[in-house]
């Protein structure tokens, strides 16, 4: 018998998501799962793991295995899964609160230690889930908040330099606003033998409405992209304004997989835990 | 694609490709629409997205009909020949909010139905087939009488007041 393919709604779980209408999370649910079909992917040979906020709800709403974890921990918990199974295919994915802020070092080690990953970042340069504090990726001068009401006063994070620095073999970006090449980006980084980064500008509506500007801000990336360079990489992403979408690096390293014992097995493993 | 490129299909099994992902793509992203309406407790305006996303559901099934027994080619999802980043008809979401008034939504709508009208009459413009052309023709009349529709609908609308924000986002004035 032959399954007919999958359409992207067919990796939809029919939970209602709870996110703003309007929210850029939306745009990055839909891209993803029409990559997912594009692929083919098996449903039962995919997890997404997330950390905690906003976007980190994403896998309730995919129709796959899913784990929404604690927050910043998406890409420890997303780690340990692809160690023990090294089959699955892993999406991770979260907001830039959840991935560079209390999970930074988790970020950093991710990127050098280069499992066979996907990362999403849905960067709304904000704490959407907790009303809207600065995040790491919020310029300096953003003053609308009650937390940081004369903005940070402290330089914004270059994610796409900090994983090019920290070793990762893959870095894109994209933007909500423009979901079909967010789609394209999307499904590179799932075919990507070792880690792969999206920065994913994904607006939130309620305490960003600036970021509706977006669309008139954001642009395809001028240069000759994707390169195997590292220099030229950094050069063009310390360069640009942060706005230029596509994919910037893509280089092939050895990927980092445990051996799997097969030979564990519960028995065993709780033994290994009594002092 | 970009703005200055020109939209040419030239086949009836291609144009009925994107014909159908316009709409299934217009029926789901008003059922997101009603769903998040709802979860947001905006009843009235859900059922509003509910009811268009219904209509796109039946033109969707109309497409499929007309393509019924035809090879399709695939399309990967980058690749249609829209002029703008998604689907026509599934497009500017950010302009959602969740106390929204219906004559809001009836915008929303109208914008999304006009792009998609405005897609049809593209292909029917510059395609080189006459079979392609008289399809898009078609679909250009059919959007056309959706666009008056929503539009003597939006007339028969009282214009609503927005709805004050009890929770609003906790920022500075
Ligand atoms: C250990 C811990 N510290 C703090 C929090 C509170 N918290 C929940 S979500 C969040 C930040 C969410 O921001 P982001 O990851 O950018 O996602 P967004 O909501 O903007 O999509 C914080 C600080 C928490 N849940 N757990
Ligand atoms: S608070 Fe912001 S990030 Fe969270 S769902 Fe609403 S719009 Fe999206």
């Amino acid at each position: 018998m032959t399954v007919p393919a999958l359409k992207a709604k067919d990796y939809k779980s029919g939970i209602k998501a709870v996110w703003c209408p309007g929210c850029g999370h939306f745009a990055v649910l839909s891209a993803l799962t029409k990559a997912m079909a594009h692929l083919g992917l098996v449903k039962e040979e995919v997890a997404v793991v997330s950390g905690i906020g906003c976007s980190s709800r994403l896998p309730a709403y995919i129709d796959t295995y899913g784990f929404h974890g604690i927050h910043g921990r998406a890409l420890a918990a997303a780690s340990g899964l692809k160690a023990a199974r090294p089959d699955l295919t892993v999406i991770v994915a979260g907001g830039d609160g959840d991935g560079f802020s209390i999970g930074g070092n988790h970020f950093l080690h991710a990127c050098r230690r280069n499992m066979n990953m996907a990362y999403i970042v849905m960067d709304n340069e904000v704490y959407g889930m907790t009303k809207g504090q600065a995040s790491p990726t919020t310029l300096p001068d953003w003053s609308n908040s009650k937390m940081t009401p004369h903005g940070t006063g402290i330089p914004s994070f270059n994610p796409a330099a900090i994983a090019l620095a920290a070793g990762a073999g893959f870095i894109a970006r994209g933007f909500s606003g423009e979901p079909s090449e967010l789609t394209r980006i999307l499904v590179e980084a799932i075919e990507h033998s070792g880690f792969a980064f999206v920065q994913v500008l994904s607006g939130c509506v309620t305490y960003r409405p600036d970021q509706k500007l977006w669309k008139e801000e954001v642009h395809p990336s001028e240069s000759d992209l994707p390169t195997d360079d590292p220099v030229k990489a950094a050069q063009i992403i310390q360069a640009g304004d942060g706005k230029a979408t596509g994919v910037i690096y893509a280089k092939q390293f050895p990927v980092w997989q445990p051996e799997n014992r097969m030979d564990s097995n519960l028995n065993t493993i709780e033994k290994e835990f009594l002092l | 694609m970009s703005e200055a490129e020109t939209v040419t299909i030239e086949s009836v099994e291609e144009f009925l490709v994107h014909a159908m992902e316009l709409e299934e793509a217009s029926y789901e992203h008003y059922e997101e629409l009603a769903d998040t309406m709802e979860v947001h407790n905006n009843l009235e305006v859900a059922e509003l997205f509910r009811k268009l996303a219904n209509y796109s559901r039946l033109h969707a099934e109309e497409v499929h009909q007309r393509a019924a027994n035809l090879a399709l080619p695939t399309i990967t999802p980058w690749d249609f020949k829209w002029k703008c980043p998604s689907a026509p008809e599934a497009f500017c979401m950010d302009d959602a909010d969740y106390l929204m008034s219906s004559t809001k939504a009836m915008e929303i709508a109208l914008f999304n139905e006009i792009r998609g009208r405005d897609f049809y009459q593209q292909v029917a413009d510059n395609s080189s087939s006459e079979a392609v052309k008289k399809l898009a023709l078609e679909m250009v009349e059919e959007e056309n009488w959706h666009v008056e529709m929503l539009r003597e609908w939006q007339a028969s609308m009282q214009e609503e007041q927005p709805q004050e924000d009890l929770d609003p986002p906790n920022m500075p004035e």
